[in-house]
């Protein structure tokens, strides 16, 4: 099982090198250091995690600090082979598509995250473009946050996941996933899976209730078993957005969803190798 | 009067697990200089447990299973399970509070020179209910 949504700002070994770090995921990212990579990869082994995304956030304009550096990302997972480490850049700076080919070619970082809400940009606006076209030249994936931000710092609203339509509609080789089923707008972030095979949607639903609750709602309410079965079953990751809550939680959700055994590998496996562009592997 | 209070870190191996922590209490109390006195063992966490019991694995199962029957998991009925801002997390964990509740955060045995007096079945166990984590609990020596 791959979880392709985690983030490591609660691990200490992680976060206490670097000075302000703890202090930027606290204030920017709302959760600081208080696992150790120990118990993180112990969490992964309870939730049957083989391996699992790390995903920095690059806020230097909009809040003037990162949860993570490329740098860190990349010192972090560099010992960790279950970690596969991703970049982040901020849109909103100049150079953002060149930190984007420097983060994979130099550190070795394998997609990339973008979050709307809390890097304070419009996903649809064609200034983003370098970077998206960066990435689909890097042939890396990108995972952008969707939906309801829980950051204390987030502001939702940058992020509605029809502002990418025209982003799938004009770069189709960029591989994207929307996280969170971009929750509450569901049907938007459904919109765009149904009409671009190249969207992928993740299953880090959490807003209340347990993770089974909520994503039995989103799923069968919002989406719909049956759309699911016949017309997703190729773009859906399993995510559990740790920390925020418990990896074994989120993958207990997905069991009890009762998806037959090939819907469940590609969910948990097959179609984040796909999204990884096949390269989980090496 | 002695009073020797000591926190012992242990990183505990699944979600939910009954550790034997007798043999590492028996043998605190016997470093100790108290010949006469009580011990305490307090976790340190609320979604643990202090418990006293046979050593034997089908009774720690039916323990659990007893925990799970009682506490569901799963419950449409719970409370929290929604965001708690103090954590940045999701507060989903109704059930293992529940589990904690039943066995209680604390025993306390007798000490009778130099050594703590369990019956011969008892074995003390620290109960990860909600784990794996890195968890604390804390011995309490007391008298002379």
């Amino acid at each position: 099982m791959i979880d392709f949504h985690t983030h490591l700002a609660c691990v200490k070994e992680a976060v206490d090198p670097h000075p302000g770090l703890a202090e930027d995921c606290q204030r920017i990212f709302g959760m600081g250091p208080g696992w150790s990579m120990r118990t993180f990869l112990a969490a992964m082994d309870e939730a049957g995690i083989d391996k699992s995304v790390v995903l920095p956030i690059d806020c230097t304009s909009a809040h003037g600090g990162k949860v993570f550096s490329n740098e860190q990302v990349a010192q972090a997972v560099q010992d960790q082979p279950r970690l596969i480490g991703f970049a982040s850049v901020d849109p909103n700076l100049p150079n953002a598509a060149a930190e984007l080919e420097r983060a994979v070619r130099e550190l070795g970082l394998r997609g990339l995250k973008l979050d709307p809400a809390l890097q304070g940009f419009d996903p649809g606006d064609r200034s983003v473009y370098p970077v998206y076209e960066k990435a689909a030249e890097l042939d890396i994936p990108m995972v952008i946050h969707a939906g309801l931000s829980w950051a204390p710092l987030g502001r939702s609203a940058n992020a509605n996941p029809l502002a990418l339509e025209s982003v799938a509609h004009d770069i189709p080789e960029l591989r994207f996933c929307i996280a969170h089923f971009g929750f509450p707008w569901v049907r938007e972030a459904l919109l765009l899976a149904l009409r671009f095979p190249q969207v992928y949607l993740d299953t880090a639903v959490i807003y209340s209730g347990s993770p089974a609750e909520a994503l039995d709602r989103v799923v069968k309410i919002d989406v719909g078993y049956d759309v699911v079965r016949r017309s997703l079953r190729n773009q859906i990751v399993f995510a559990s957005n740790t920390p925020r809550i418990r990896p074994k939680r989120m993958a207990y959700a997905v069991q009890a969803l009762g998806f037959d055994q090939e819907l469940y590998h590609n969910i948990t496996h097959a179609n984040a190798v796909r999204l990884l562009g096949g390269k989980e592997e090496q | 009067m002695i009073s020797e209070i000591a926190k012992v870190g242990i990183d505990t191996p699944a979600d939910t697990a009954m550790i034997d922590i007798t043999e590492s209490l028996r043998e605190t109390v016997h470093n100790s200089p108290v010949v006469k006195g009580v011990v305490w063992v307090t976790t340190l966490h609320t979604t643990t447990g202090i418990t006293v019991n046979e050593g034997l694995p089908d009774v720690e199962a039916d323990l659990i299973a007893m925990l799970r029957r009682l506490a569901p998991t799963e419950s449409s009925d719970y409370l929290h399970a929604r965001w708690l801002p103090s954590d940045g997390a999701m507060a989903i964990n109704s059930a293992t509070h529940q589990r904690a509740a039943i066995l209680g955060p604390q025993v306390a045995f007798p000490i009778d020179a130099g050594e703590i007096v369990l019956g011969s079945r008892q074995r003390v166990y620290f109960v990860e209910l909600d784990g794996p984590l890195r968890r604390n609990y804390l011995t309490h020596i007391l008298g002379e």
